[in-house]
């Protein structure tokens, strides 16, 4: 099991907060490795979420729910 | 000949993309297999496109293919011709459709007009790509969709999609078609994150390269009550009236989803109105001249019996796009507007 | 021979090639000439006779054609203007395609659709426009092309000393010279924007000095001198080969006839003394002068050119008018 962070994005610090803008996948896909899972945002700045394995996706937060960085937002089983 | 296609499901394959990401998919697969497909415009480089047309293109093929260019219009859309001219397939994008003041002499005395000057013996091989429409308060100058203008003009190809799906297959295609192609993009289906959600914007696409043929529509729904004739953002608000209009009201619209202006599917528009007999154009461009007035042109040189009461043409009034809120979603061809012309024109 | 000519030392048959070359040009504009006012009497309508529409002939400006494009081959691409045949011709444009054209038929460069401001011959790379100053960008793009395929082919993008004031002027200056590309820009400068004089529309003594702003050399050549012209054309061309980037060169030349046919010229001020201007009867002189040219042999060069103009011409009218069945033909591939 993997969990799948919010990422870091650039020059944002720790105690940021973003949003999953997009899912690209739904609840119990199977997804693999490199597959993109979400773009996330904070303020202007947007980021591709690729997933770290193979498996069975989770997804831990609904778009436009505020995340903390480093948050699990997924997990892949 | 129309194409009736299940674009949205989940037996195709579950890998989704937003309509941005299909178009550079498809772009990038293009670049891929053909080395002088080049793409060039302003802030197309490591910005990706204001609109994200060419997010991580540049990291990909590097300087030599993903040219960022000065704010020189002229100068850049008459080098793609040039350069289209001599066995390049370049792709020039103007950010914005409304900076088509700037450069249309290159575009529409030029880029549409060799082939036909030249008595078919010189080719343009080449695509604008451009963003259009409104709705984000983007004002007079940024929100037009325009794209009656260029249709009007002979001599190049337009297109409009309005799903992921049909991003990735028409910009194919329009980059394979040896004419000119003007590829508009919307970017209220483009699925932005910095734009208001559109869950439209989302969709399976597949993942190997593949053309959606141009100057053919798509029926998005079918129906048999009244046909709705819209092209790009609109097709997704019509769909959602549709669908809301089903389950209240038991009216069943069919849903044309145009994807080419030139050449038009004439045929598609004529077969959806003589099965249902009423019709509603929605058109995010402006009313007067312009595509609205061409479909129904299309019902009525065949045949105006086909109609069972008059068109309504639910567009964009002959108004600069205002700035406010209130006012901008006041003349934008809304949900709200599109079911009461629904609604009108079943009465009769 | 001029203390210059004489520096200059070009070759004899460069030079007798220059003579043939604007010979030619000026043959083929004055059977233009003859050919499209033939019908139109009594009174002018520009719509009537063979020819119809606008007709801007290139009397006067030849030493800019034979000039520049003696250093190009038939690979290297030649955008031109709204007053194009001297041009066309002295890059190796088919004669009998070209004036089939300018008749309107089918066995013209573009099947009678382009007409005289339209002319587009693949083979030569040669294209022109009637849009002012609009023939610049289109060059940047074949010269792109051509640099992106790794030959030493070059574009040549001539406009009007007018079209230095339109805004695809600076803009294709800027791009070419931006992203180094193998153009050399010609302006002729004829004095005359249809009826403007340079004086009321250039903020600047010359256009050559325009060049330094955006970056490339400029020159400005005097006095219509073919051979000046080709000199200049002849560094321009080869920094362009060399990958050294665009230049600038602009010839002050004349238009010797109205900026169209059926221009009274009411407006022009230098037409007294006119034809001691003309650069052809002033360069048969200056080879005469030097040994190169004599009667038998200027004869001979006029009467090939005229010959071949002729065939061009018969050859013209005796293409068919294209059927108006066709016209829809070619808007796409």
């Amino acid at each position: 099991m993997t969990d799948v962070p919010f990422p870091a994005v650039a020059d944002k610090g720790p105690g940021s907060e973003g949003v999953v803008s997009t899912w690209f996948v739904r609840d119990g896909d199977s997804v693999v490795a490199e597959q993109l899972l979400a773009e996330v945002q904070v303020d202007k700045v947007a980021v591709e979420v690729p997933a770290p394995a193979a498996g069975t996706v989770r997804l831990l937060v609904p778009e436009e729910a505020v995340v903390k960085l480093g948050e699990a937002i997924a997990r892949i089983e | 000949m129309t194409v009736m296609e299940t674009q949205s499901t989940d037996t195709a394959g579950t890998r989704r993309l937003t309509t941005a990401k299909a178009m550079v998919e498809g772009i990038a697969q293009e670049m891929e297999r053909d080395p002088s497909v080049i793409y060039l415009g302003e802030d197309v480089g490591k910005y990706g496109g204001i609109f994200s047309s060419t997010a991580g293109l540049l990291d990909r093929f590097g300087e030599d293919r993903v040219l960022d260019t000065p704010i020189s219009e002229t100068a850049f859309m008459g080098l793609a011709i040039g350069a289209a001219v001599e066995g390049m397939r370049p792709i020039a994008e103007l950010m914005f459709v409304d900076f088509f003041g700037v450069c249309m002499d290159q575009i529409y005395n030029h880029m549409a007009k060799i082939h036909y000057e030249s008595g078919g013996a010189v080719k343009v091989p080449m695509v604008l790509t451009t963003a259009v429409g409104g709705g984000y308060s983007d004002a007079a100058q940024h929100s037009q969709c325009l794209w009656g203008t260029f249709a009007h003009l002979p001599g190049m190809k337009v297109v409009i999609p309005s799903t992921p799906h049909d991003a990735k297959g028409l910009i194919i295609s329009a980059i394979r078609d040896d004419n000119p192609v003007v590829y508009m993009f919307h970017k209220g289906v483009m699925g932005l994150p910095w734009m208001a959600k559109n869950p439209r914007a989302t969709d399976v696409v597949p993942e190997e390269p593949y053309e959606v043929p141009i100057g053919k529509a798509r029926i998005a729904r079918e129906g048999n009550d009244i046909t709705v004739v819209s092209v790009s953002l609109s097709v997704h608000h019509a769909l959602d009236v549709a669908d809301r209009l089903a389950a209240d009201g038991g009216i069943e619209a069919e849903v044309v989803d145009l994807r080419s202006l030139k050449p038009l599917d004439r045929e598609a528009i004529l077969t959806s109105v003589a099965k249902t007999g009423r019709l509603v154009v929605v058109d995010e461009d402006y009313l007067s001249y312009g595509l609205s007035g061409e479909v129904v042109a299309t019902i009525t040189d065949v045949d105006p019996g086909m109609l069972r009461a008059p068109v309504a043409r639910v567009a964009v009034p002959d108004v600069p796009i205002p700035y406010a809120r209130s006012l901008e979603y006041a003349v934008l061809p809304t949900r709200d507007r599109i079911e009461e012309a629904i609604h009108q024109v079943v009465k009769g | 021979m001029t203390a210059t000519e004489a520096e200059r030392a070009l070759d004899a048959s460069v030079r007798v090639e220059l003579y043939r070359t604007m010979v030619l040009c000026r043959t083929f504009e004055d059977a233009i000439l003859r050919e499209y006012h033939a019908d139109k009497k009594p009174a002018f309508d520009i719509g009537a006779g063979l020819v119809p529409g606008e007709m801007h002939l290139s009397s006067g400006q030849e030493p800019v054609a034979a000039g520049v494009c003696a250093h190009l081959t038939a690979d290297d691409a030649l955008t031109a203007t709204h007053r194009p045949h001297h041009l066309a011709i002295a890059h190796g444009a088919d004669l009998r395609k070209l004036a089939a054209e300018i008749f309107g038929r089918e066995g013209g460069f573009g099947h009678g659709r382009g007409g005289h401001m339209h002319l587009f011959d693949p083979a030569t790379h040669f294209s022109c426009s009637g849009i002012i100053a609009e023939g610049y960008p289109p060059a940047l793009g074949q010269a792109f092309a051509f640099k992106r395929q790794g030959t030493d082919r070059i574009a040549v993008a001539v406009t009007g000393e007018g079209a230095a004031n339109q805004g695809a002027f600076h803009e294709s200056l800027n791009l070419a010279a931006l992203w180094n590309l193998p153009v050399v820009f010609v302006v002729e400068d004829n004095d005359w924007g249809i009826s403007v004089p340079r004086k009321a529309s250039t903020a600047t003594p010359s256009n050559s000095e325009r060049a330094a702003g955006y970056g490339m050399p400029g020159e400005r050549i005097e006095d219509n001198d073919v051979e000046a012209v080709y000199e200049a054309a002849a560094r321009a061309v080869a920094r362009a080969r060399a990958g050294e980037g665009p230049s600038l060169i602009e010839v002050h030349t004349v238009r010797l006839l109205g900026h169209f046919e059926g221009d009274a010229q009411g407006y022009r001020d230098d037409m007294a003394g006119i034809e001691s201007r003309d650069p052809i009867p002033r360069y048969e002189k200056a080879l005469r002068d030097a040994g190169l040219l004599d009667d038998t042999e200027a004869s001979r060069i006029r009467e090939e050119a005229r010959a071949k103009v002729e065939d061009a011409i018969t050859f013209a009218k005796d293409s068919p008018e294209p059927d108006p069945a066709t016209a829809l033909s070619y808007v796409f591939a």
